[in-house]
């Protein structure tokens, strides 16, 4: 189980490296835009949709990676007397395996929606890129936060030692 | 109006029982929109706001901004700044301090973070402060409120998300941002000349720069100087250099200054791979939670939009007869009582689409309003009991307590208050740049 854990620890480099690309591509994509259309007056016509596509893949890449590092912006406000009451680990599993079991709903949709754009044939505006592709990307990506987030959540409610000891 | 009531109580009360802000929102408005029209319906809505929310051109404004800060804080830029400011102002008495505000507010034109410019200056300039034989309480509260600058001088993280929640121009907005962010330096600088005279131990005077060393530290800083006149000005649209107009959208300026921050940093060889890949880590992750509080906050203000609030709160304001500014009042004391109790983005997302709506149909500006909204969250960054600036810098400079911090802090933010009536009563000390635009 320990060695499991690592293992998924080591698997989100995966993912991390992927967004990163994404990233510095989006980055040198804006720089190369903006210097073609002003210099020489020759904007990259398909910046828009690839820096579109680029968010996507640079906000849903990272989010499952995101949830299971407990990253996301939260008030700690109580966290004193949660912590003098003992319920801290109650709190928090409870929490991170509602978090899961919420994305769990409109993930099935995404995955809905983007059948229906598989068959009308949807493709983006100049290079032609079928959005089933994308929309398939963040429902899957969806999925993946929910397991990671319950997973994360079960553990922490009936293995606490299991996750601080690997992580 | 009474489910909008009852969302965003039960949205308040998930928040603090650590339900991240993101999942608050989303969960409250997705069963919210349940009640309004139907099961499939909220979901429908939901999936297509996340469909569409990742891919909108306009939030790669988000990622490439924090990619600049990041980068040329990389660089080193911080201890240079400070040494810039230091070698201008630290033969005054209470000089180190005022440099650590200008070297703030100078980070903070790169850096759109409050809680990053106050955690990074504070490595460069306690130890400085500390050498010289400054009070703990006067150091760290300039810190902590020059951290603050942060959210304000544009580029600024927490002004984006406005903008985005609001349709506001994010250009506007950073343009608007320039005259009270340097409003803000100026006032913080008093309040440290204030602290001196009341306590001249507090912080002594250091020898004076010569001119050759005040060109040299300018040297070093030179670049990202360059690099923050080219973002604004291209922003602004006065960078004209015939036959180059250089003219850009919010994400253009970010992906122009991203891309300069990252060849400053590289050619400074402040850079290797295992740093660059860091910024391009980090810089995802927080990429990937403000995405995610903004569809979950795009969910909420979905509901209470369709739940009628807005027309509800102004068919209240009006039944009851308050004039404009009695509703601003009520808004302003609302925040300064939320911003006890919860940190700015949180505030920032749970308030503006509650009051936005009703503030733009009694008169005010959008782009004064943003403005308005972020100098109360400033302030709320360093007043008790939970003045987050505060608790990061307790966080890093360890050895001094809450206390010490705040009792340091408080000319800082009497200023903060008077800005904040200055910018009521002469609206124009916001809207007059962007006006120009």
């Amino acid at each position: 189980m320990r060695s499991l854990i690592r293992l998924t620890t080591s698997l989100a480099a995966l993912p991390m490296t992927m967004a990163s690309l994404a990233l510095f591509a989006l980055m040198v994509l804006t720089f190369a835009d903006v210097i073609m259309r002003s210099v020489f007056n020759a904007p990259i016509e398909a910046a828009t949709e690839l820096i579109r596509i680029g968010i996507a893949l640079i906000v849903f890449s990272a989010l499952p990676v995101l949830s299971g590092r407990e990253g996301h912006i939260a008030a700690d406000l109580l966290d004193g007397p949660f912590e003098s009451w003992g319920l801290q680990r109650w709190r928090d599993g409870l929490i991170t395996l509602a978090c899961g079991a919420m994305l769990w709903f409109p993930a099935g949709r995404v995955i809905d929606l983007a059948y229906r754009a598989l068959s009308y044939g949807d493709v983006t505006e100049y290079l032609q890129i079928p959005t089933f592709y994308i929309g398939m990307f963040i429902a899957v990506m969806t999925y993946l936060t929910a397991v990671v987030l319950i997973l994360r959540g079960l553990l922490r409610l009936f293995a606490p030692q299991l996750l601080d000891s690997a992580t | 109006m009474i489910a909008s009531a009852i969302g965003f109580a039960a949205v308040f009360v998930l928040v603090l029982l650590r339900l991240p802000i993101a999942f608050a929102m989303g969960l409250v408005g997705m069963i919210g929109l349940v009640y309004e029209t139907s099961y499939r319906a909220s979901i429908s809505m939901v999936s297509r706001l996340i469909i569409d929310t990742s891919q909108d051109y306009g939030l790669s404004v988000i990622p490439l901004f924090i990619l600049m800060g990041l980068f040329v804080n990389k660089g080193g830029i911080s201890r240079e700044l400070y040494q810039v400011s230091n070698a201008f102002l630290g033969h005054f008495r209470g000089g180190l301090a005022m440099a650590t505000i200008v070297a703030c507010g100078g980070f903070a034109a790169i850096c759109g973070s409050s809680l990053a410019t106050a955690a990074t200056m504070s490595k460069v300039a306690m130890p400085e402060m500390r050498k010289y034989g400054y009070s703990d309480s006067l150091s760290t509260a300039s810190i902590a409120a020059g951290g603050t600058l942060g959210i304000l001088i544009p580029p600024s993280v927490i002004l984006v998300i406005y903008g985005l929640l609001t349709e506001t121009s994010i250009g506007a907005l950073f343009i608007a941002g320039i005259v009270p962010g340097a409003l803000g330096i100026l006032l913080y600088l008093c309040a440290v000349r204030f602290s001196v005279a009341m306590n001249p131990e507090a912080g002594p005077a250091g020898p004076r720069a010569t001119w050759g060393e005040r060109l040299r530290a300018l040297n070093h800083v030179w670049s990202v100087l360059a690099l923050f006149a080219l973002v604004i000005g291209g922003l602004y649209g006065v960078l004209d250099f015939w036959p180059i107009h250089l003219a850009f959208s919010p994400t253009e300026a970010a992906g122009m200054g991203a891309a300069g921050a990252f060849l400053i940093a590289w050619a400074r060889g402040g850079l290797s791979w295992r740093g660059l890949r860091e910024v391009l880590e980090e810089t995802t992750l927080t990429s990937a939670s403000l995405f995610s509080v903004l569809i979950g906050a795009w969910i909420f203000s979905n509901f209470v939009n369709l739940a009628g609030l807005p027309e509800g709160l102004l068919a209240t304001v009006t039944a009851l007869d308050l004039g404009p500014w009695v509703v601003m009042g009520l808004i302003l004391v609302i925040y300064i009582a939320l911003g006890c109790i919860f940190e700015s983005m949180s505030m920032l997302l749970l308030t503006v689409p509650i009051f936005f709506p009703l503030v733009t149909s009694l008169g005010f500006d959008p782009v004064w309003f943003g403005i308005i909204v972020v100098v109360v969250t400033e302030i709320s960054l360093i007043t008790p009991p939970v003045g987050l600036n505060v608790f990061v810098l307790k966080g890093v400079v360890g050895d001094v307590s809450t206390g010490t911090i705040f009792r340091g802090v408080t000319p800082f933010w009497l200023v903060d208050i008077l800005r904040l009536i200055l910018l009521l009563v002469f609206p124009a000390l916001v809207l007059f740049l962007p006006g120009q635009m």
